[in-house]
């Protein structure tokens, strides 16, 4: 039971919802009262006498989730007049089940009506709704759309494919010049991590809207490059969205593994393997069977490289409210401790003057724990002298389910700690 | 704990006078028997204030008084050779469900290395105590009263959102769970409560209130989520009586036939608990 009644409620609903707006016009309440039951059957014999409930005909037992082997539930959709009927046949022969959903029909009453009053939200408005959470491909749409919008600033680049083959994309703000210096921001490397992909959408908005209006952005893009990937993770994100909201890591197959997915945050060549990631595939900080392994990881690596004149880096995560710089893998202070360390403790401050929101910081290892092969390491070591990384709100009580309601704080909070980072890659550049 | 609450007059001597620490934060690891101060924004400090917040949450046994840290003041750390780490801390809280100031505790934490974690903790009570037993009482009389099981599920859900009607019991969640956070807790392991997966109550015919819950654990630094599967019994006034069995469960039941979930795999088993 690890994502609960809603998992299979998504897949089977999307067949319902259409089932139902199919047969609309005959009837509109198709399911009232019908619930779905998660029977457990304890040995061999309960299985087959699941199966050949299912096989009655005449009592219309529609399995959502079928009986495999005992320990594993099965889930069952029973129409209410024969609720009665199955419940005595599960009891009288000792059949252990719980009531999952009480009335499908009101589940989907429900779903169905916020799906259509955000839709009708999103429509009339015509403008993207910053303070909500967004799938992949609402995302990808908008990005279309802030490219369409400020044309001469901002353009989109795909930099490879994900594991699914999904398109890696990357919005690049640029007033013109040949190769300029450039600060490479990153969210939603860590799938779960919802807060980041949604500052990231708000900040980019911010950036574009910025420009040419407040004159510190203005100054900034006039001089350095930005490129800012949003979704780095898109299959996690996916799965985040269809199957487990608390996937971390990358979606790549293991080989001799059940377990599936590398922690793209542990996959860079720095301390690759070393203390502070792991070795075994079903680990949420398994590094991979190399460096680089992940083409999520390689497309970035790869872009970085080649453009030779990245001069910052930003990664984003959730949750712990820190803002910090290498190393992650030893806890040797960097060569630029001292700089980084002043720069951190300024952005620290003007984020906290925003709402209150106090953020400790300092190096990976001395802030949070040791963490080898991080993002932050590499670039640090690939000529990215100003490599930061940010654990955004909050510091436990929601966690990775942050409410939507604190997307607009946090990214407007996190926005000036930002811009002290990219004024200060501008004014130091080497 | 007998043995400590003998020992309280010399503990609140001793946190009292804050004992003095070594001046500067040596190499790792610590130099034993010796009291070395803690930088107050050391993450270890937050952990080890957070694990006597899981002690007090739960022992506690309120659902509408929990607290959760929000800064650590001041921290030193001792190592006691053969036993643990014992960590002196002082730091101030906020209420865990509104966020309002909740005062300050001072505690301390002596982490061992294979059974929970000794704590003594002391709050100051900023909120008003009348008012929290008439929040808890009136939850309870409501929860006694239910002639229809309460079933939950998802709180908060993808979004963060908990329905209002929902906060008390994510709060009764929260302090049953800080029974397991505050067991489960070592010097190198924290827990926090990701999310509450499902709750039922069972209806009882004495006073008690019961409940099963399925509760995802964000253990750190692992990043691990575990999944356990809670038993609840709650007699207002009394301690919660809390039994819990807890699976890894880092890969949902997507990834195929490989990946066998353990025991607390299905949901609610028939009408006794499993335990």
């Amino acid at each position: 039971m690890h994502s609960g009644p809603k998992v299979y409620l998504l897949n089977m609903k999307v067949l319902l919802v259409f089932a139902a707006l199919l047969v609309g016009t005959f009837s509109e309440q198709l399911f009232v009262g019908d619930q779905v039951l998660r029977a457990v059957a304890s040995d061999e014999e309960q299985i087959a006498l699941l199966r050949a409930l299912g096989e009655q005909v005449d009592l219309q037992v529609d399995f959502w989730r079928d009986p495999t082997k005992p320990g594993r539930p099965a889930d069952l959709r029973v129409p209410f007049s024969r609720l009665q009927a199955v419940k005595v046949f599960l009891e009288s022969h000792g059949i252990s089940y719980s009531i999952m959903i009480e009335d499908v029909q009101q589940l989907l009453d429900e779903e169905k009506r916020t799906m259509m009053l955000s839709k009708r939200m999103e429509r009339s408005a015509n403008k993207f709704n910053f303070a909500s959470y967004h799938t992949l491909e609402e995302i990808y749409d908008w990005m279309d759309t802030l490219v369409a919008d400020h044309p001469s600033l901002v353009s989109k680049i795909q930099i490879g494919e994900s594991y699914e083959k999904r398109p890696l994309y990357v919005l690049k703000f640029s007033t013109g010049g040949s190769n300029r210096p450039a600060v490479w921001l990153d969210t939603g490397i860590h799938s779960r991590e919802w807060i980041t992909q949604a500052t990231g959408v708000w900040t980019a908005n911010k950036l574009a809207e910025d420009y040419g209006h407040d004159p510190t952005v203005t100054s900034l893009l006039d001089t350095v490059d930005i490129f800012f990937e949003i979704v780095t993770n898109p299959d996690g994100y996916a799965f985040t969205h269809s199957s487990n909201r608390l996937w971390r890591k990358t979606r790549s197959i293991n080989a001799g593994s059940s377990c599936i997915g590398v922690d793209p945050n542990r996959n860079w060549d720095a301390g690759f393997g070393d203390i502070g990631s792991s070795s075994n595939p079903c680990s949420e900080t398994y590094h991979g069977p190399y460096a680089h392994s992940e083409s999520e990881v390689k497309s970035i690596v790869d872009f970085i490289q080649s453009h030779g004149n990245v001069k910052g880096l930003v990664s984003i995560h959730s949750y712990s409210q820190m803002l910090m710089f290498p190393y992650g893998y030893k806890r040797t202070p960097a060569p630029d401790h001292e700089e980084l360390n002043e720069l951190a403790k300024k952005a620290v401050n003007d984020l906290a003057a925003v709402y209150g929101t106090e953020y400790t910081y300092g190096s990976i290892a001395d802030t949070i724990y040791l963490a080898a092969g991080t993002t932050v390491d590499w670039a640090y070591e690939n000529g990215v002298k100003y490599s930061y990384t940010f654990e955004l709100r909050d510091t436990g009580r929601y966690g990775f389910l942050l409410p939507s309601s604190q997307i607009i704080p946090t990214a407007t909070e996190t926005w000036p700690a930002l811009l002290d980072i990219l004024v200060h890659v501008q004014q130091h550049l080497y | 704990m007998p043995g400590l609450r003998a020992a309280l007059p010399a503990a609140l001597l001793l946190l009292s006078s804050f004992p003095p620490a070594a001046a500067k934060q040596p190499p790792w690891p610590w130099v034993p028997g010796v009291m070395h101060a803690l930088n107050p924004s050391d993450s270890q400090a937050s952990a080890a204030a957070r694990t006597a917040l899981h002690y007090s949450n739960y022992h506690g046994a309120s659902p509408s008084r929990l607290r959760a840290l929000h800064q650590v003041l001041k921290a030193t750390v001792k190592a006691i050779p053969e036993v643990g780490m014992k960590y002196y801390m002082h730091f101030t809280t906020e209420d865990y469900i509104t966020g309002e100031d909740a005062g300050s505790c001072l505690a301390t934490v002596l982490y061992l290395k294979k059974s929970p974690p000794q704590v003594y903790i002391k709050c100051t009570h900023t909120q008003d105590k009348k008012q929290i037993h008439e929040e808890d009482n009136r939850f309870y009389q409501y929860l006694q009263h239910r002639k229809k099981p309460i079933i939950a599920s998802n709180i908060p859900d993808s979004y963060g959102n908990i329905d209002r009607d929902h906060l008390a019991l994510w709060g009764l969640a929260i302090a049953g769970s800080s029974c397991i956070m505050w067991e489960r807790s070592r010097e190198k392991l924290a827990y926090f409560v990701a999310q509450v997966k499902a709750v039922k109550q069972w209806i009882r015919k004495d006073s008690a209130v019961e409940f099963e819950f399925m509760i995802l654990l964000h253990e750190t630094p692992t990043q691990k989520i575990d999944l356990c599967h809670m038993h609840l019994i709650w007699i207002l006034g009394h301690p919660l009586e809390v039994k819990y069995i807890c699976t890894s469960d880092s890969h949902g039941l997507e990834d195929g036939s490989g990946q066998d979930s353990g025991s607390a795999a299905g949901m609610f088993h028939g009408k006794e608990g499993n335990f």
